[in-house]
């Protein structure tokens, strides 16, 4: 009996819960609604240069005239007068970690953000709110000329033209509504460059929290992986529950090279009330890989599908996702890849747990056009219904334009069967155990993409979610 | 009763989900060391008593119960039964993807004893007990029973019976669809388990090359749903020759 | 009469992404000559099964709105998928696979219904069977109701066909209603000419332990529509369909097919095989629904497309919407040239590629032909594809 109740504390879900109450007058915060006068304050605040404004108010008039698509889960619940889109601390982002102010530390403590980055990280970023906070990456990874910063500090570097060229290039602002959303209001994120040939061993890690309430969080983070080099970037964000709507419309834009190989990994933990309305594209030259591992957990609302365009020949995609939706949640997540290049290799593995009322939507396109020749692609997308009052839907699209290419598909619904429980229980484990048990084997083939302290969390919201607090 | 039960069921009656009734009054009594062998032709009812004693909840007793132990575990699930200390062999053990075999017996012996297991010695004592059963010991990583094949989910059962030190073991046609040499194999698990642990035994089977090698204190005989014939050894030999018609026609 | 035909048909029960050019068709075709508007004499009518011809299209959905309780069943649990499209039929009379527009056809063109109905507990095998031979210019324009009532059996096998140079329209509806305990095998095979327009839409139910049986082979014509939505609206019904189809030159197939399984211990399999060549388009939608109650429950729908030719467009979009817990769903598809180690057997035993490649057109496309109950129409169909390939 102890040891349960040591278990359920161990994975409280205070652990991301807990609310740092912000002090008014320590913290900036534009006011609510997206007019071209918000835009304009946070081009201002970002002390943009001229082609960014322009950029800027362009994408507020395409969001303005486009729509939210039909397809998704309802966003009635958003409402853009009630959203502030910038929201920062007074003082200024540091370097350094003990020049961060005391109770955004605090927060990112108790996540154990600087813990991990001393053990296993090669650099991280932190995001608190709209800006971030705090920048580091190990002296041995940035003298092999490795880049890890901010976009604003970059624009103002060597790299500035390098940032011009392929900024919301892969992600356009015609695309959706989000996107355009996101290039009117954007702020944060990061900047990452390896350089040719550049191997780096051990991860880099952003991770965010939205602490702020009825706000939106609209980082930009841009990857340039160069021929032959190698990278394994994190991303981790949370936010404290409030009753009120939050926003999170980031967008991720990866450019990998040549021979080169990215690996892209999320465990998406945002509280209940977040509208997780999120952008992510990556494109492949020759020979190169793009590996995407993902986690949904959290959110009130998902739009989230990885898109990947694998653009050079034999260039390969691999995707390992995971959705977990339960109370209140619509999860509406996916993955959508183009195959152009010859000899293309595309593999989707998707699983979704729907718990409690939760509706989890798979939902995904694999396009083939044909150029791509000796292409193949494979879909696997399982579904687990814990009870009769949620839903599981999938709907995979796929549209092939050669003869010459493999493509395979495979979907299965289905329940933690009576006998597996009984088996398990026979061996001594109790139901609740057994079912677990179940569930975290269902979502093995993600948690071990993952590394292990990620791997241990995603077990420990697995459990969180299976104890039906 | 010069020594105290391990198991004893009484009268029981038992039917799958409230349908008609498939064993009717069954009576056990094995005390602890025992060696049982219930055999009986197809469709007899076999594997029902054995699930019934472990405790899955299709099957529901009608009648009678069950006493492990000095307790009356008639109305235990399954998880409580095992912690008693009973274990089943399933005849189909369950895959389950994702949880490796290894880590699966320590779930479930952490689980049994409540005590944090130690991680070397747990991994010398997997290592020993799979020499026993001529398991490769990659199997010890793979998931639990998936893409095993017949002979290998046998072995991993037995594997389980010999890590979970059980006081009463069921075997549910544990010798089905093995090749000679691996009833050897399973065999020579089984004995260790009677011999080191001094565990009972209710080994259901309808085919006796498994019974060759282990030493048999009582056979029963099931035929539709009743227990209709009770002997000792020498009764394994009788039905190798004679086959079940004789105890078919008393049942009728 | 000349009609202009402007249509949105086989919406995607629940929507996707916009690109993919899925979550819709439209028929939109000006000046269609639409003169043949009666439903062709049924041969091999068995007793105990009454053909009432002439029947308004309103009146004879009324069969379906009479029960229209029983087949839209609520289990109350409420939650509808993302994209949810089920309001846009709510009209019909019985939902059709290519949905309200079809209805609202009919009814503004005063297309009546046969109606074909076997009595409680007649059982007939052999196959009734409707022809419809079209010459170059025709329009049709037709619509029927089979209604199996309590523990009866009706086969109707409807053969569409005109000359290989012929063009035309072709449009019918058949709405079916299984009562208990009944079944209905519906066979349709098509063999247009290379210049028809042709349209197919089914809609149907079944009560408790009722079961539809459709068969489909689509091998002609220039554009074709099929669409089917079967309701399993109570419990231990079953819908089986086997569709095999062949769209070559620059034609192309469009498909919307939907189980709705409602009652409890239903059962779904669907079948879909083809081939396709030139610069032939397809796409196919299939749905299996497993709405709240449908407890016990199976569904598997498996696609099998060979690609034939580098200038195809094959569309395939296969979704399973589920809110039960104790049900299994499942969907496989494999799309592609002829697998390298076949050929390779194939090959080994003297045959070349191309007469490989023939072998094996025949043989997918045949394994539905042999289907049909009729051996006539199977040899005719068998040869038609063999003239094809």
């Amino acid at each position: 009996m102890s040891e349960d109740k040591k278990a359920v504390v161990d994975i409280n879900r205070s652990a991301y819960d807990f609310k740092d109450i912000e002090n008014e007058k320590d913290f900036y915060r534009l006011k609510e609604g997206l007019t071209e006068e918000t835009v304009l304050k946070v081009s201002e605040e970002k002390n943009d240069p001229e082609w960014m404004r322009e950029f800027r108010l362009k994408c507020l008039k395409l969001y303005n005239e486009m729509e939210m698509p039909d397809w998704g889960p309802s966003v009635e619940g958003l409402d853009m007068d009630k959203i502030s889109s910038y929201v920062r601390h007074k003082e200024d982002m540091k370097g350094s970690w003990e020049d961060v102010p005391e109770d955004i530390k605090n927060t990112f403590e108790r996540l154990g953000i600087p813990q991990a980055e001393r053990e296993s990280l090669a650099g991280v970023g932190a995001q608190y709110d709209s800006e971030l906070v705090y920048h580091n990456i190990k002296d041995e990874v940035a003298a092999q000329g490795v880049i890890y910063t901010d976009i604003e500090s970059a624009l103002r570097t060597e790299y500035a033209d390098m940032i011009k060229s392929h900024f919301m290039k892969l992600l356009t602002p015609t695309d959706h509504k989000m996107i355009a959303l996101h290039g009117a209001v954007w702020s944060g994120g990061s900047f990452v460059y390896v350089p040719k040939g550049v191997k780096v061993d051990i991860p880099l890690q952003s991770y965010f929290r939205l602490n702020a309430a009825g706000a939106g969080q609209f980082e930009h983070t841009l990857i340039i992986v160069d021929e032959g080099a190698d990278l394994h970037f994190i991303e981790g964000c949370s936010a404290p529950k409030y009753n009120v709507a939050n926003l999170h419309s980031g967008a991720v834009e990866l450019f990998v090279g040549k021979n080169a190989r990215l690996r892209y990994s999320t465990i998406e933990n945002w509280s209940k009330n977040m509208y997780n309305l999120n952008s992510k594209r990556a494109i492949v030259e020759e020979n190169g890989v793009m590996e995407w591992v993902s986690g949904s957990f959290g959110s009130h609302t998902s739009y989230l599908y990885p898109m990947t365009i694998l653009k050079g020949d034999h260039s390969k995609m691999e995707f390992t996702g995971i959705t977990f939706a339960g109370k209140g949640q619509n999860l509406d997540t996916g993955a959508k890849v183009v195959h152009q290049g010859v000899g293309t290799t595309s593999v989707i593995n998707s699983k979704s747990i729907s718990k409690d009322g939760g509706i989890g939507t798979y939902r995904s396109s694999v396009v083939i056009q044909s150029t791509a020749k000796k292409a193949k692609a494979s879909v696997s997308c399982d579904s687990l219904m814990l009870d009769s009052i949620s839903r599981a839907d999938t709907i995979p699209g796929m549209d092939i334009r050669t003869d010459d290419a493999d493509v395979g598909h495979e979907a299965k619904i289905g329940r933690i069967s009576d006998e597996a429980v009984f088996y398990l229980m026979s061996r001594g484990l109790s139901e609740e155990d057994a079912k677990a048990m179940i569930v975290s084997g269902f979502a093995n083939p993600v948690s071990k993409e993952l590394p292990l302290e990620y791997a241990v969390e995603m077990n420990n919201l697995i459990k969180l979610e299976m104890s039906g607090h | 009763m010069a020594e105290q039960s391990l198991l004893q069921v009484k009268d029981l009656s038992v039917a799958i989900d409230n349908e008609l009734p498939i064993l009717h009054k069954i009576n056990l009594d094995i005390k602890p060391g025992e060696t049982h062998v219930l055999m009986g032709p197809n469709g007899a009812g076999k594997s029902t008593l054995g699930y019934t004693l472990m405790g899955n909840p299709h099957y529901c007793v009608t009648e009678g119960n069950i006493l492990f132990d000095g307790q009356d575990i008639t109305d235990f699930s399954a998880d409580k039964r095992a912690k008693a200390g009973m274990f089943l062999s399933f005849q189909n053990p369950y895959e389950v993807p994702g949880i490796s075999l290894s880590s699966f017996i320590r779930n479930a012996s952490h689980a049994q004893t409540g005590q944090p297991i130690k991680l070397l010695a747990y991994k010398k004592a997997l290592k020993s007990a799979m020499e026993v059963l001529s398991m490769n010991e990659e199997y010890a990583d793979r998931d639990l029973n998936v893409g095993f094949s017949g002979g290998e989910k046998k072995k991993a059962e037995i594997l389980q019976l010999l890590m979970l030190n059980p006081k009463l073991a069921i075997l549910d046609e544990t010798d089905s669809g093995l090749d000679v040499d691996a009833v050897r194999t399973v065999s020579k698990g089984i004995m260790e388990y009677q011999k080191k642990k001094d565990g009972a035994l209710l080994i259901i089977t309808h085919s006796t090359k498994i019974l060759e090698s282990l030493h048999v204190d009582y056979t029963h005989v099931l035929v539709k749903g009743k227990l209709i014939h009770t002997g000792d050894a020498s009764l394994v030999e009788e039905i190798n020759k004679n086959g079940f018609e004789r105890f078919v026609s008393d049942a009728e | 009469m000349n009609k202009n035909l402007d249509m949105r048909v086989n919406v995607l029960p629940a929507l996707t992404y916009n690109f993919l050019h899925v979550n819709d068709s439209k028929i939109k075709e000006d000046g269609i000559g639409i003169e043949l508007l009666n439903t062709p004499d049924a041969e091999n009518v068995p007793s105990g099964v009454t053909v009432t011809r002439g029947v308004s299209y309103k009146e004879a959905g009324k069969l379906f709105e009479g029960f229209k309780e029983r087949i839209l069943v609520d289990a109350g649990v409420p939650g509808i998928p993302n994209g949810d499209t089920s309001a846009r039929d709510d009209a019909q009379a019985v939902r059709t696979g290519m949905g309200i527009d079809i209805e609202n056809l009919m009814l503004e063109n005063g297309i009546t219904s046969d109606v074909f109905t076997a009595e409680e507990g007649v059982k007939t095998t052999e196959p009734i069977i409707i022809r419809y031979n079209l010459n170059d210019g025709e329009g049709s324009l037709t619509s029927q109701v089979i209604h199996a009532k309590k523990d009866s059996e009706i086969t109707v096998i409807m053969d569409y066909t005109s000359e290989r140079s012929a063009g035309g329209f072709h449009g019918i509806s058949t709405r079916l209603l299984a009562e208990e305990g009944a079944k209905i095998n519906l066979i349709k095979t098509q063999t247009l000419g290379d210049g028809f327009i042709h349209f197919d839409d089914i809609g149907g139910a079944c009560f408790k332990k009722g079961s539809i049986n459709v068969v489909s082979l689509e091998l002609g014509a220039k554009k074709s529509w099929t669409g089917c939505y079967i309701n399993l609206c109570e419990d231990e019904t079953e819908f089986i369909s086997n569709q095999g189809y062949l769209v070559k030159d620059t034609h192309s197939l469009d498909i919307n097919y939907v189980a709705d399984q409602r009652g409890k211990k239903t059962n779904v399999l669907m079948n879909v095989k083809g081939v396709l060549m030139d610069k032939a388009q397809k796409t196919y939608r299939g749905t299996l629904d497993f709405k709240s109650g449908s407890s016990a429950s199976a569904g598997d729908e498996q696609e099998d497309t060979l690609l034939l030719s580098p200038d195809v467009i094959n569309r395939s979009m296969p979704v399973i919407l589920c809110q039960e817990e104790d049900v299994e769903g499942r969907h496989g598809a494999t799309i592609g040239q002829l697998g390298e180690d076949l050929l390779f057997y194939i090959n080994s035993r003297g045959i070349d590629e191309q007469e490989a490649k023939r072998l094996m057109v025949k043989a997918k496309l045949d394994s539905v032909a042999r289907l049909i109950p009729d051996p006539e129409i199977a040899e005719k169909v068998q040869y038609y594809i063999s003239t094809i390939v």
